[in-house]
């Protein structure tokens, strides 16, 4: 994972300024929630099921050690080699020697968060493969040179003139009008059709590894993902370990609340189940399979205060919902995970020194937590995260030793009445004609955009004070 | 202690409900008026008012910043003094939000029994006047509000479910057009300290915030929280606009005398 | 090597876990209970079904017997593509269909790029989503459904569940645990994409049309009330 968090408050600022891509983005707050409310309002059991499916996921991450083993060993069952990866350079270099093995040259993908986040493209292309995104989002912004900016929308941020002009440059198909989504998506098509029948292996991520049966669970609209586990000789799954759920049933229930929740659909247009490679009658598919199970680091999470984000299924709501998300945008994160969920999981993939500005991009709104079709307190979450920031003293002192200053002036109401006694009546007397302040000294932050309300007079305990006196005189 | 104990201990004379009001920093700072109205209306509504005298702040500046252990002792502090009343009333979603969802969570033992207890009695305002202390027209002819519009802050509408209680108050005591903000259940960009951590977007939402109250033809932006309300009128006086703004309380009975949110006396 | 970290990632799993046997795991799962299913758009299976095949944007059509469906497929194809090229799984349902009355001549086996229409014959309907399930084997290749243009699907009234905890129940009575099928499929439509600016568009990569031919008696006001509840 290409980490710039750290830069992250430079680039939200930048992001606020490019107006045509602000304006895509509050499009998408506006009509993603809508369109989300609308997928589930028919339905009359969300907060039943989001419960069941939070106490599976517990349960099956209380239990990851019987569930993986139960996967691993119905998965080689089926025929499939289950590879165990530490960390994203070692998923990466599993996946090339696969790749050297079989003397592959050509490579095609479907969408895969997981190897975004080891970055596997570039590791194969470095190594002289050809890696071709096959998703129509992530095949233009890997046409672009771009990372995704939405876990579920790689591309939503980029304009259709943009798309248009970047296929006009990319594909050398001569003068052409190009003219709207559907010509678009046509000529991707086209383009993508060779890379299909010609691919030497498919990768693919998943949704679900069904410990029963040794199944992984693919969910699509463009069935391109199918199209890379059926059509090339070797097809090889990356995911991650806590992907694991015990049963069918348990992974098309969370269908119910996944898909709803990205996409606004029921279900998809495909939902695939794979077990491993070509049988013995099989007319086609893979001759043979591969299963990478990535860790990074989510071993440790399972181990952390931090259990609960590993039951994330990775749906996006929480970023379309996301006032901040929606603000600056997915690229503004530095990480592939952006948003919510991304503000919770980067620091703990990578570390709190280089990302702890993203626990602190939250307004606190719980927007994220309401809609999250996992049920994860997001906002706890990230809460619990500035206090790890705060105990290693990664925040700044001035707002450590400040936020302790005001915790123990609030704990002794005397000292604490005769300051705000003596501030608030002098505020009150420079700023009571214009009725707030255009500049404060250290509210800058506060007044560089808007006024500060002046106090209305006096506090409310001198008030009280002289009301109760004259009580008690009566 | 329980109230319906004490309620039906004397049928014939019911017991007036015994009320704590938690002023909250921000009002006892900045608008006393809205703890001023909040007693009036209390009282109206037949309860017995106390303002502990020990009261400070519930906390959320430091327990959101991730200091718990600074917070701590305040949260045991508000326990403390306010555990002994039938009910802790308090003007505010987010801070009746710290005592009923966050005390809980922060501490332990003993005291996150006591952190029950007492969040099982506390109420935000208008929760309280819709289910304990029911407000009801009275003789008084209703107040004239003209056009309001409502921002539901995010604590009050997510941990409190606060969404008719405050717009039923309006529509039973006042005469008023309440019309809706479009994407009223979106931040208005203060989020306590980040609009000091993010300035410029937090900017951005209390700007579209603004643009979509000034959009709905409303005079008057109302609402239940303090820090939302002083963001969006410090925002709205920036921007040039004088639409006025209001915490609830200060509605409800009527009270517009002096200068809303922001406003000048000159 | 690889044993080795195999070896340390499931210790670091195992240390995190609660350590509960196999036993105490499986009640306690069973303990949760199945999870809640959703009301079906209607009451009757079929008109669920057929409405969310359209709200998937699929078509529909309802037919009598086998006979009926081969003369649907028929005028499906001509009236798309002025022929009657069709390419079908070795299903032994799809070859003892009459389809020369029709004057259809399938070529059964796997759909190459270029081919314009593919059938396949539907192990199940599942009402809850608008969904068929097929699953890979020589009955119902793979390309069948994902390389051409437009993908035909017959599902018969008798092979449709309510919702997708039956659809298992009927996957595992079919299938036993040796002779698993590569892949199962749900499908729910035609191959889609929202990726450029939130339009919808058909036809990302697979079939840009989606067929599904009802066998079994479906009244005309059932398929009337279908359409009202997908909103045509």
């Amino acid at each position: 994972m290409k980490l710039e968090t750290s830069a992250f408050l430079d680039k939200a600022k930048e992001a606020l300024m490019e107006t045509d891509k602000v304006q895509i983005r509050d499009f998408i707050g506006l009509f993603a929630p809508l369109a989300r409310n609308a997928a589930l309002g028919n339905f009359d059991k969300f907060d039943q099921l989001r419960d069941h499916v939070k106490q599976v996921k517990q349960h099956t991450l209380d239990n990851l050690d019987c569930y993986l083993g139960q996967f691993e060993q119905e998965a080689i069952e089926n025929g499939n080699r289950v590879h165990f990866a530490r960390d994203g350079d070692a998923m990466n270099e599993i996946v090339l020697s696969i790749c050297q093995e079989h003397r592959a040259q050509r490579v095609i993908k479907g969408k895969s968060m997981v190897t975004e986040e080891t970055a596997l493209n570039d590791h194969l292309i470095r190594a002289g493969l050809e890696v071709t995104e096959t998703d129509l989002g992530e095949y233009i912004i890997q046409q672009a040179g771009e990372t995704p900016s939405h876990i579920v929308g790689p591309a939503l941020h980029k304009t259709m003139p943009e798309i248009r002009q970047l296929f006009l440059d990319k594909h050398d198909l001569g003068p052409r009008e190009l003219e709207g989504a559907p010509d678009l998506v046509a000529e991707a098509r086209t383009m993508l059709r060779d890379h299909f029948l010609n691919a030497d292996v498919g990768i693919v991520g998943s949704n679900a590894l069904i410990a029963e049966n040794g199944y992984s669970m693919l969910v699509t609209n463009e069935g391109n993902g199918d199209l890379c586990a059926n059509l090339p000789p070797v097809l090889i799954i990356c995911t991650t370990l806590d992907r694991v759920v015990p049963r069918a049933v348990d992974a098309t229930a969370m269908l119910r609340m996944l898909v709803p929740s990205a996409t606004s659909q029921a279900i998809t247009c495909y939902t695939s189940f794979y077990s491993g490679p070509r049988r013995s009658n099989d007319p086609d598919g893979p001759m043979e399979t591969h299963i990478v199970l990535l860790d990074n680091k989510r071993s440790d999470i399972l181990d952390s205060n931090y259990r609960e984000m590993l039951q994330c299924i990775r749906c996006g709501a929480c970023l379309n919902h996301c006032p901040v998300y929606i603000g600056v945008g997915g690229h503004a994160y530095g990480s592939v995970y952006p948003g919510p969920m991304g503000s919770v999981l980067t620091p703990l993939l990578t570390s709190l020194a280089e990302s702890h500005a993203l626990p602190n991009a939250c307004t606190t709104c719980g927007r994220c937590a309401e809609v999250c079709p996992a049920n994860i307190p997001l906002p706890d979450l990230l809460r619990d995260l500035r206090r790890d920031e705060s105990l290693q003293k990664l925040s700044p002192a001035s707002w450590r030793f400040g936020t302790k200053f005001h915790a123990w002036l609030a704990t002794h109401p005397w000292l604490y009445r005769t300051l705000t006694g003596l501030g608030i009546p002098l505020l009150h007397r420079l700023g009571r004609k214009r009725g707030a302040f255009r500049s404060l000294p250290m509210a800058s932050a506060w007044t560089s955009h808007r006024d500060f309300p002046t106090p209305q007079g006096r506090t409310f305990f001198q008030q009280y004070k002289t009301a109760d006196k004259q009580l008690d005189d009566r | 202690m329980s109230n319906e104990q004490s309620a039906h201990s004397s049928p014939e004379q019911p017991k007036r409900p015994q009320v704590a009001l938690f002023v909250t920093c921000l009002a006892d700072l900045f608008r006393p008026s809205v703890a001023l109205d909040s007693i009036a209306l209390l009282e109206q509504a037949g309860c017995d008012v106390d303002v502990p005298r020990l009261q400070t702040c519930c906390g959320q500046p430091g327990y959101n910043s991730g200091d718990y252990e600074a917070t701590i002792p305040l949260a045991r502090q508000f326990i403390e003094v306010f555990e002994s009343a039938d009910y802790v009333v308090i003007p505010s979603g987010s801070c009746a939000g710290m005592i009923k969802h966050h005390y809980p969570k922060l501490l332990q033992g003993e005291w996150r029994q006591r952190a029950l207890d007492l969040a099982a009695r506390t109420y935000e305002l208008t929760c309280f006047l819709t289910s304990v202390a029911e407000m009801r027209r009275g003789t008084a002819t209703p107040v004239e509000l003209g056009r309001v519009t409502y921002h539901d802050s995010c604590a009050g509408l997510r941990e409190l479910a606060i969404k008719e209680q405050p717009r039923k108050l309006l529509k039973e005591l006042c005469h008023t057009d309440l019309v809706e903000l479009e994407q009223t259940e979106v931040c208005c960009g203060f989020g306590g300290a980040f609009c000091a951590k993010m300035p410029e977007l937090s900017t951005k939402m209390s700007t579209d915030k603004v643009d979509s109250a000034i959009a709905t033809g409303a005079q008057i932006i109302a609402g239940g929280d303090l820090g939302c309300l002083m963001n969006i009128a410090g925002r709205a006086r920036r921007m040039g606009h004088d639409i006025e703004v209001r915490h609830i309380a200060e509605l409800l009975l009527g009270d517009r005398d002096g200068p809303g949110i922001g406003e000048g006396t000159g | 090597m690889t044993d080795s970290i195999r070896s340390f990632i499931m210790g670091k799993i195992r240390r995190a876990g609660r350590g509960a046997s196999v036993a105490q795991v499986s009640s306690e799962l069973q303990s949760l209970g199945p999870a809640p299913t959703p009301s079906l758009i209607s009451e009757s299976t079929s008109e669920s079904f057929i409405a969310n095949v359209l709200i998937n944007k699929g078509t529909v059509e309802c037919v009598s017997d086998r006979s009926a469906a081969v003369k649907a497929v028929a005028d499906y194809l001509y009236q798309r593509f002025r022929s009657h090229k069709l390419v079908a799984g070795n299903d032994s349902r799809l070859a003892a269909m009459p389809w020369r009355e029709a004057g259809v001549l399938p070529r059964f086996g796997s759909a190459e790029n270029g081919d314009a229409a593919g059938l396949s014959y539907a192990r199940l309907g599942i009402a809850e989503t608008g969904s068929i399930v097929t699953w890979t084997g020589k009955s119902c290749p793979a390309t069948n459904n994902l390389l051409v243009e437009d993908h035909i699907v017959i599902v018969e009234l008798a092979d449709l569940v309510t919702t997708m905890e039956l659809a298992w129940e009927r996957i595992h009575q079919h299938i036993g645990k040796q002779d698993k099928p590569r892949g199962i499929n749900f499908i729910s439509g035609p191959s889609s994409t929202a990726d450029i600016e939130g339009k919808l568009v058909m036809g990302a990569h697979g079939p840009r049309s989606w067929h599904v031919i009802l066998i079994g008696e479906v009244s005309g006001s059932s398929l009337e009330k279908a359409r009202q509840l997908a909103g045509q």
